[in-house]
């Protein structure tokens, strides 16, 4: 490996080994060790059963959508799925999966060979499976958003479980915040020196502390209008609460929301790019910058979720819808970033080959596909016509969680996949893997896309049949099985090569310029 | 077809901007990736991008909140109200007046004559038909794909949302966008613009004309 790699800092080659780490690790270990790298491995393995949990979710109600007029599962069975989907999605395989990445890369990237605060990481994890398993026991049909004050009157008995689970995510998240931001600072480099995904860390850690508070009270008002235990209530207008309240408290966490998964695998972009290529990224501090403005801007802006109530045409609403449009920017100074970087040298040979590094070139394909189009949903006036709340957000938000974050969540664990195993993937698999999903993905998201031009409104089982509205489900119904498939052969992958594929190498990601012998004949570049 | 917001225009533009944007940077990934030519962008080169962003966030903002004041003042003219002279039947704005409760789940609508349905609005071709809507329960969404219209509704508030119907008789979706419960799927309604003599039989049709 080059000298050019030091952007690891001091934290490089010398603590990246492959080691058979699931081999020997006894469970016991696994569950309660505070080692990081066990810490990681088990936030990794809990987030692809919730994946594999979520996404059992998503085929089962795809089915029901395939075709109009035919129920499978019927309204309450159809709404409980839609809402654990989404719960378990984004709180237990997305936020989990690019943390525990970052928890296992933080310590090496920044030289400190330990998690700082691990006991707080711990602490975080096992606030999470008590949130999973009330979610799991109580069954809330309110979908993931829990607007008030439909989520206290769904009539489901055990509907403060789903409460609580709220304010469980919110501490667990909160802890996670903390050891980010802590372990952010542990390198010691300076300002100028940090590496970028300590600069993530730093950014991410800071807005969880901060966002999750206002999750953690919207989550406390619901059970709190749920149980009656005050007079006058929090949300619920009927006993003197506000809807604005509620909106206002649950979007400053829900647009920082998006951003705690996002943020972290956009580290992870800038800690694996580097190595596969050989060479620095192309700017430093434009990263740095993005992160910063990124983190700042993603409080404020949480009210364009809700943008055509009450009032659409105030000072305040225009100041949103700028400020909205504006973020846009960080997000292109990155992509910017990374398409440069990947132009300024030859892409070695390796890189090509390497399945991490054909996610990440897709996730950055996908983000520029769902992200192109937050541009035109700040807008108000569009946003009043076809967008709010029809099939177009499912689209915006599914490339974005799924063919951006999770696959670079993806991305990251294929990288780090013989540091776990000491083994190497099966790269036909991988391959077959990652087809299945580009493929998939973009049926899925493009299928939502139409749907939401088209006016399809979200959270419906059934729907009539529209021009255009059906084709469009059967698109998305396709794509989705296409991408469960992948994650069936992905599962496989893991667990056969872990036992069965090759051992890997010292150095598992070797800068090689050339395909060793069968691509001979093609000019070296 | 000209829509109430009579946003097809600007939209269209935003629309444009918006997947030319896709199509630039996805060209750009792929060159990265496929083309032999080497590249380094000097940094001029993306305080110039940023610029052309801020320029286009300006020119949105312009357009976006354009449309909507338009649309807004229409509404604030409806409901104007004016001393002396008035003729209602000269000066009046709208065609149509329909409250809209919205509950769970379903919608009822109230015309002129305190007649009410719970699932039609039935108006002439081209008439403006301004929707006075409150929500009996929880937040509910009022989304008419035809009209081009989407709108939020909190219990603890009223919302005024306006619409030129089609010039085509039939007879178009009016529904719930934002989820209120178990039967948001249900929460239907239809705007029947009448025409001829055969109304009863007029087809369903979808948004986007």
């Amino acid at each position: 490996m080059s000298e050019k790699l030091v952007n690891h800092g001091p934290g490089n080659l010398a603590h990246w080994k492959p080691e058979n780490l699931v081999g020997n690790t006894s469970l016991g270990e696994l569950l309660f060790s505070n080692d990081y790298r066990k810490i990681a491995l088990k936030g990794i393995f809990t987030a692809f059963i919730m994946l594999a949990l979520g996404g059992f979710f998503a085929l089962a109600f795809r089915a029901e959508l395939t075709v109009p007029d035919v129920q499978l599962l019927g309204a309450r069975v159809y709404m409980t799925l839609m809402t654990l989907h989404g719960m378990v999605m984004v709180f237990g395989f997305l936020i989990p999966l690019v943390v525990s990445i970052l928890y296992y890369m933080l310590p090496k990237v920044m030289g400190t060979e330990r998690l700082l605060w691990a006991g707080a990481a711990q602490a975080s994890y096992w606030t999470l499976i008590v949130a999973a398993v009330l979610l799991v026991i109580g069954r809330p049909d309110f979908t993931w958003t829990a607007y008030a004050p439909m989520s206290i009157r769904t009539g489901n008995p055990y509907l403060w479980m789903g409460h609580l689970a709220i304010i469980l995510v919110a501490v667990s998240e909160f802890l996670a915040g903390a050891v980010l931001f802590r372990n952010a600072l542990s390198g010691g480099f300076g300002l100028g020196k940090t590496p970028l995904m300590g600069w993530a860390a730093g950014t991410i850690g800071l807005l969880f502390m901060v966002s999750v508070v206002f999750l953690g009270m919207a989550g406390y008002g619901l059970l709190n209008d749920y149980m009656q235990w005050t007079q006058v209530a929090w949300f619920d207008p009927s006993r003197g609460g506000s809807i604005q309240f509620f909106l206002y408290l649950f979007w400053s966490y829900g647009h920082p929301a998006v951003y705690l998964p996002f943020v972290p695998a956009i580290a992870v972009i800038y800690t694996i790019m580097p190595r596969f290529l050989g060479h620095k990224m192309w700017s430093y501090w434009s990263g740095v910058v993005a992160f910063i403005l990124l983190g700042l801007g993603a409080i404020p802006i949480g009210p364009h979720h809700f943008q055509p109530v009450h009032t659409v045409s105030g000072a305040y609403e225009r100041f949103v819808q700028v400020l909205t449009m504006l973020v846009f920017i960080p997000s292109v100074l990155h992509v910017f970033n990374w398409i440069s970087t990947l132009f300024m040298a030859p892409i070695p040979a390796s890189a090509r080959r390497a399945v991490p590094f054909k996610f990440m070139v897709m996730s950055i394909a996908f983000i520029i596909y769902g992200g192109a189009t937050a541009f035109l949903n700040a807008q108000i006036a569009p946003d009043s016509d076809f967008i709010h709340n029809t099939y177009w957000i499912p689209a915006h938000f599914h490339a974005m969680f799924v063919g951006f974050t999770a696959q670079m969540g993806i991305a990251g664990f294929y990288y780090l996949y013989p540091y776990f195993t000491g083994k190497m993937y099966n790269q036909r698999l991988g391959n077959w893997h990652f087809w299945l999903w580009q493929i998939g993905l973009f049926l899925q998201i493009t299928g939502m896309f139409v749907a939401g031009y088209l006016y399809f409104p979200r959270w419906v089982y059934d729907y009539l049949r529209m021009p255009g509205w059906a084709e469009s489900q059967l698109f998305i119904t396709i794509g989705g099985y296409m991408v469960g498939t992948g994650f069936l052969i992905f599962i496989f992958n893991v667990a056969y090569s872990a036992r069965w594929g090759k051992d890997a190498p010292d150095d598992p990601w070797p800068l090689e310029m050339d395909e060793p012998a069968a691509d001979a004949a093609q000019p070296a570049e | 077809m000209e829509n109430a917001l009579g946003i097809w225009g600007p939209q269209a533009i935003m629309m444009a901007i918006t997947a030319s944007f896709t199509v630039l940077g996805l060209v750009m990934l792929f060159a990265a990736i496929l083309m032999k030519r080497r590249w380094k962008p000097s940094y001029a080169f993306e305080f110039g991008f940023i610029a052309v962003m801020l320029g286009l966030v300006w020119y949105a903002d312009k357009l976006s909140v354009g449309t909507y004041t338009a649309y807004q003042q229409n509404l604030e003219e409806g409901t104007k109200k004016v001393s002396g002279n008035y003729d209602p039947a000269q000066d009046q704005v709208f065609d149509r007046e329909f409250a809209v409760i919205a509950f769970q789940w379903g919608f009822g609508f109230i015309n002129e004559d305190e007649e009410i349905s719970r699932n039609a609005v039935v108006v002439q071709p081209g008439q403006k038909v301004l929707f006075k809507i409150v929500s009996n329960d929880v937040i509910h969404g009022f989304n008419i794909p035809v009209a081009q219209i989407t709108a939020e509704i909190d219990p603890d508030d009223r919302r005024e949302v306006w619409i030129k119907a089609p010039d085509e008789p039939g007879k178009y979706l009016i529904q719930c966008v934002n989820y209120c419960g178990v039967g948001h799927a249900q929460m239907k309604a239809w705007l029947v613009v009448e025409g001829g003599e055969n109304t009863a039989s007029l087809e369903m049709n979808g948004g986007n004309g």
